[in-house]
Formats: C-alpha cells, sequence, structure tokens
C-alpha cells in the first residue's frame, strides 16, 4: 500500500516534471538552443494563473487559449533575441540571452509578488481517492495534459511534413536549407512552440504547487535532467524520464531520508552523464 | 615595455601598485554603510575573475566557479572551529581542496569534450547539487552552515577584524594579485599553450602541446583561484553557508559580473563588480529595501550590457581601443570562429559520434 502510494505520487509529480520537460527537449533537440529562461517561463505561467485566480477570479484553465496566443508572442521576441544574438556571438550569446531573460524575469516577479511563497487552492474540481491517497483533480488534468502534449507533439514531429522538417533541421541545417527548408522558420517555431508550452505548463501546475520568483532555476534543472535522461529532442523519452525521475524520486523521500529527496535526481542525472554522456559532434 | 619584472611589463606593474596604493588610501576615507558594499564587490570579483580566466582562456563556461568559493569557505570555517587553524593557513589549504574538487570535474569535462551549451548546463546542475549535499554533512553544518567561532579578543592571525576597512584592504590585495597572476598568464609560456589549445586543438596537439593537461591545468587553477576569495568572506561574514556562496543571487551575481566585464582586459572583472554591486544596492535603497528592486536592477543591467556591448566592457573598450589604432582586437577576430553547437540531434534516442 505505502509502495503503490509512492509510486502513485511519483508519478504525478513525475508528469510536472515531463511537462517541462517536453517543451526543452523540442528548444533544445531542435531550436538547438539551451534557453536558461525555460524555467523562468513556466514560473511566469504559474504567476498568471495565480492571478487570474487570485485577483480576477477567472478559472486559470480558462486562460490556457489567450495564454497560449500572448506566449507565441512572447515566444516571438524570444526567438528574434536569440537568433539576432546567436548570429553575433554564437552559442555562448543564445546562453547569455537565456540568462538574461531568467535573472530578468526573476527579478520582475519578486518586485511585483514579492519574495514570499505562494500557493492558491480557489480552483477546487473535485478530487479522486486512489490508494487511501486523496488525489486533487487539478492533478490529473496535469498528469494527463503532460501525455496529451508529449502524444501530439511526438506524432506531429513523427509524421507530419512539418515535422520531418524540423527533424530535418535538428539533423543537419545546411542539408535541410539545401532540400529547401527555411531552417530559421524552423528554428523559430521549435523555440515558440516551446515557450508556449513553458507558459501553459505553469498554468497546469500552479493550482498544485509552490510559487517562489526563483522557481525558474529549479524548473531548468529538472528540464535538463529530463531531456539528457530521455534524449535530445525525444518528447516521448522525455515523458519516460520525467515519471521515471519522479518515482525515483518519491521512493528517495520515502524509504531514505529527507535529504535525499533533493539529491538523488541529481546524482542520478550526473551519473548519467558520466555512463552515457549525450553525444557531441565537434 | 621591454624590461620586465617577472613576466609583467613595467607599465601593468606600475598600473597594479597605483591600484593598490590608491585604493588602499580610499579604503580608509569609506562609511562602514560604503565599506560593507565594496567588500560585498571585491568578493564578487575573485571567482567572477575566475570565471573569466577559464571562460577566456578556453572558451569554457562554467557556472561552477562558486562551488570552489564555498570550498574555500568552509574550509576556513571548518578548520578554525575544529581544529583552531589560523585562517591564513586556511587560505594555503583551501586552493588545495578546491583542487581535489576541481580535477574530477576536470578530467570528465576533457574526456567528454562537450559543448560550451552542455558544460554551462552540467556545471549550473553541480551548483545546484553542491547545498543539496551540504544539507546531509553533518561536520559542515548541514542546512545552517557554519558559524565561525569568535574567541574573546581576536588576534591577527583569527583573521576577524572589527572594520570592514580592514576586508577591503585584504580582498584589494587578493584582487591586485588576482590581476597580477592574470597579466602574467597571458605572456607565459603555458598562457601561449591555452590560446593555441582554444584556438585550434588540433594544431596545438600536432605541434606537441599537451592539450589534455593543459586544459586540467587550467580548469584547476581557476578553482584554485576562486577558493580564495570563500576564504576571505567566509571570514568576513564569520559564517559559511550554501546560501552564501550558491545561493541563487551569489551565485548569478558571479556569472553577470563576470560576463559584464568581458574577456578582454583582466581588470574587467573589478571593474563591473563594483559598478553592478553598487548600482544594485543604491536601486534597492531608492525603493526604500524593496524586495526584487536589487535583483531586477542587476538584471537589467546584465540585459543592456548583453544587448548593447555583447562582450562586455572589457571587450568594448579593446573595440575602442582597436578602432583607433585601426586594426582588428582579438576578440572582434574571435567573435567569427565561434564553433557550432556541439550538440547532435537526438530524435530517435541515438545520436551521432561523439568527438
Amino acid at each position: 500500500m505505502y509502495l503503490a502510494q509512492l509510486l502513485l505520487v511519483g508519478i504525478l509529480s513525475g508528469a510536472v516534471l515531463s511537462l517541462v520537460g517536453v517543451g526543452f527537449t523540442l528548444v533544445l533537440g531542435v531550436g538547438k538552443i539551451a534557453n536558461f529562461a525555460h524555467g523562468a517561463l513556466v514560473g511566469v505561467g504559474m504567476y498568471a494563473g495565480y492571478s487570474a485566480a487570485k485577483y480576477a477570479d477567472i478559472n486559470p484553465y480558462l486562460l490556457l487559449i489567450p495564454a497560449a496566443l500572448v506566449f507565441a508572442v512572447v515566444g516571438w521576441a524570444v526567438a528574434e533575441m536569440f537568433e539576432w544574438r546567436g548570429r553575433k556571438i554564437g552559442h555562448i550569446g543564445e546562453l547569455v540571452v537565456g540568462l538574461a531573460l531568467l535573472l530578468l524575469i526573476n527579478g520582475a516577479l519578486e518586485v511585483v509578488f514579492g519574495a514570499d511563497a505562494r500557493t492558491y487552492s480557489s480552483v477546487d474540481i473535485g478530487s479522486v481517492k486512489a490508494f487511501g491517497l486523496i488525489i486533487p483533480a487539478t492533478q490529473i488534468i496535469a498528469a494527463s495534459f503532460t501525455f496529451v502534449v508529449a502524444f501530439v507533439a511526438y506524432l506531429f514531429i513523427q509524421q507530419t511534413r512539418w515535422g520531418r522538417a524540423l527533424r530535418a533541421v535538428a539533423e543537419n541545417p545546411n542539408a535541410a536549407a539545401l532540400h529547401g527548408i527555411r531552417v530559421p522558420i524552423a528554428q523559430r517555431v521549435a523555440v515558440v512552440a516551446s515557450i508556449v508550452l513553458a507558459g501553459l505548463s505553469g498554468i497546469i501546475i500552479a493550482p498544485f504547487s509552490v510559487m517562489t520568483p526563483d522557481v525558474g532555476a529549479g524548473y531548468l534543472i529538472s528540464a535538463f535532467a529530463v531531456v539528457i535522461v530521455g534524449g535530445v529532442g525525444n518528447t516521448l523519452g522525455a515523458v519516460a524520464a520525467g515519471l521515471g525521475i519522479g518515482v525515483i524520486n518519491s521512493l528517495a523521500a520515502g524509504y531514505l531520508s529527507s535529504v535525499w529527496t533533493t539529491l538523488t535526481p541529481l546524482l542520478l542525472l550526473l551519473l548519467f552523464l558520466l555512463v552515457r554522456p549525450v553525444k557531441v559532434q565537434a | 615595455m621591454t624590461r620586465r619584472l617577472g613576466g609583467l611589463s613595467n607599465l601593468s606593474v606600475v598600473g597594479l601598485v597605483v591600484l593598490l596604493v590608491a585604493g588602499w588610501l580610499i579604503a580608509g576615507q569609506l562609511t562602514a554603510a560604503t565599506a560593507t558594499i565594496v567588500v560585498s564587490a571585491l568578493y564578487f570579483a575573485i571567482p567572477a575573475s575566475s570565471f573569466n580566466f577559464l571562460y577566456g582562456s578556453l572558451g569554457i563556461f562554467s557556472l561552477m566557479q562558486p562551488v570552489f568559493a564555498a570550498a574555500g569557505g568552509y574550509t576556513t570555517a571548518y578548520l578554525f572551529n575544529a581544529h583552531h587553524v589560523s585562517p591564513w593557513i586556511s587560505l594555503v589549504i583551501a586552493p588545495i581542496v578546491a583542487a581535489i574538487i576541481a580535477v574530477p570535474v576536470a578530467f570528465a569535462a576533457v574526456r567528454a569534450g562537450t559543448g560550451p551549451v552542455l558544460t554551462a548546463l552540467v556545471t549550473l546542475i553541480i551548483s545546484e547539487a553542491v547545498p543539496a549535499i551540504l544539507v546531509g554533512v553533518k561536520p559542515l553544518g548541514g542546512a545552517v552552515g557554519l558559524y565561525v567561532d569568535v574567541p574573546p579578543t581576536p588576534s591577527f592571525s583569527d583573521l576577524q577584524f572589527v572594520s570592514p576597512t580592514t576586508y577591503v584592504r585584504i580582498f584589494l590585495v587578493l584582487n591586485v594579485l588576482v590581476l597580477a597572476f592574470l597579466i602574467w598568464w597571458r605572456n607565459s609560456r603555458y598562457g601561449l599553450y591555452v590560446t593555441a589549445v582554444k584556438d585550434s586543438p588540433d594544431a596545438a596537439e600536432a605541434v606537441g602541446i599537451p592539450t589534455a593537461r593543459i586544459r586540467i591545468v587550467t580548469i584547476v587553477i581557476s578553482g584554485m583561484m576562486a577558493s580564495f576569495g570563500g576564504v576571505i568572506y567566509a571570514q568576513y561574514n564569520l559564517l559559511s553557508t550554501p546560501d552564501l556562496f550558491l545561493g541563487e543571487a551569489a551565485l548569478f551575481q558571479v556569472i553577470v559580473i563576470a560576463l559584464v566585464a568581458g574577456v578582454d582586459r583582466p581588470w574587467g572583472t573589478l571593474v563591473a563588480a563594483m559598478l553592478i554591486v553598487y548600482i544594485s544596492n543604491k536601486a534597492t535603497d531608492w525603493a526604500d529595501g524593496r524586495q526584487g528592486v536589487g535583483p531586477l536592477v542587476f538584471a537589467a543591467i546584465f540585459v543592456l550590457v548583453a544587448l548593447v556591448m555583447p562582450r562586455g566592457i572589457t571587450g568594448t573598450w579593446a573595440q575602442i581601443r582597436a578602432n583607433r589604432s585601426g586594426r582588428p582586437s582579438a576578440g572582434a577576430r574571435r567573435e567569427h570562429t565561434e564553433e557550432p553547437l556541439a550538440m547532435s540531434s537526438n530524435l530517435s534516442g541515438t545520436g551521432s559520434s561523439e568527438a
């Protein structure tokens, strides 16, 4: 029973990691950009959902579609910045832009909302009882959203013409360009898609998460862990990796001391990097 | 500039002496409040210099330099409390501890041969993992950290002083030494090797430069450099905690100072540290201490510099100097030789061949 509970908690928390990781794997795999602000954009989504529920009394789920549009516009602007800096000073330039956005978002969130941790429980849409645990429906929605998004992204990348173009760009941008694929457009699409996903993830996970202005770095790390374990650019791999990390995390918390909760995924990740280094090309 | 003092040009020696003397005298005039700001700026300049040393010489974007500073802080706090070892002696032991941490990291980095993006992410993870590890290490105080014992009458050997001015001067000396080292390194045989390894590793290897060893030595030295700052900073704060060295603010402050400074001249970190720490402190004052104003202003400066002066203060300086003399600066040439992203696509879960 205890084990089943731990597994369930692990899967639910793992789904959140997967959701954040799916967007990151797209931007790293296809856009070839390590967007350091990815986690911070999740944070923006969280606070957007929070503000909607708290100050405007709007169900945050209603926010998803308008937010997707807003994040798409923001994403396009960010993609332009990456492109501009990247062209001028290479990938370090993109790192710097991401880092700058991360810090800017952290600072702005702290000025607006203060440094104190926030939660909100105004979104109560029932709960499910399983293995003696009460699971809020919000968590189940988040997990389902993760699976749907990852599966749709997988189908899109594997089955459609656009997806093939994205894969071609990821594999070899020069060859893709020679075949008439507009590489800059494809890369921007990947960046925009990942940022939209980041924002929506934030809204989806906000109802059951603790928010602080500096959540960005934490989510960046988990996103990276998911991508490394799941394979760069592999959305289904990201889901599997996220669930795996979530379950291991939960088991470590349940059977070992609480110190291990934060440490286990990091150690696993470093171990993973040593045993199976991410393949790189010169 | 033909005569050199241990590899330093006369001009550099004069500059460093002037900096030391002027700084020493100015330190005496500072109010306690300003001295506090200056101490923290001078501390951040040390790990930031070590970051730029590594980034400038090898192009390695390491976000774990504050870990080495923390190694210094914990070394002095632990040895002083547990064994009453003078912090001055810890200044010798701390770099050894930093080197012990740096060697495996250096080997891993050289062996994996990862690109800048991956290096940045992995070192960020190490920086985030260390506080989590420290929480579990009881002798180092766990999550609380170590508070340095204060003897009833602290003597000079305890490296504890009431006045922040003394710390300003100690940090000043440390910064001058770091600058002297960086200037010397540039012109030394090692420095030239490192440039060769960075610009063209294959050619360097072919002419017999031990590229792997050069890389490892450089990474280890950069770690040792950061650890000195940690020792003094822990003594100044009379504590060594995960948050002091590796909290989000401290971690990113180091990186931002380094990037705003740029790698073209060693003195950049000192200027950038003073500028950024001072302005974000003042901004917090203006906003009546409202939370987040400091970090926001600090981020805004960073964004501005990242957009307007992508090569930082010293890069822009080098550019201006080069334009005057009518030849392109080294940095301007470097811009175009940036290596492509060394990370393969991996949609199916299997990657292309390793470098």
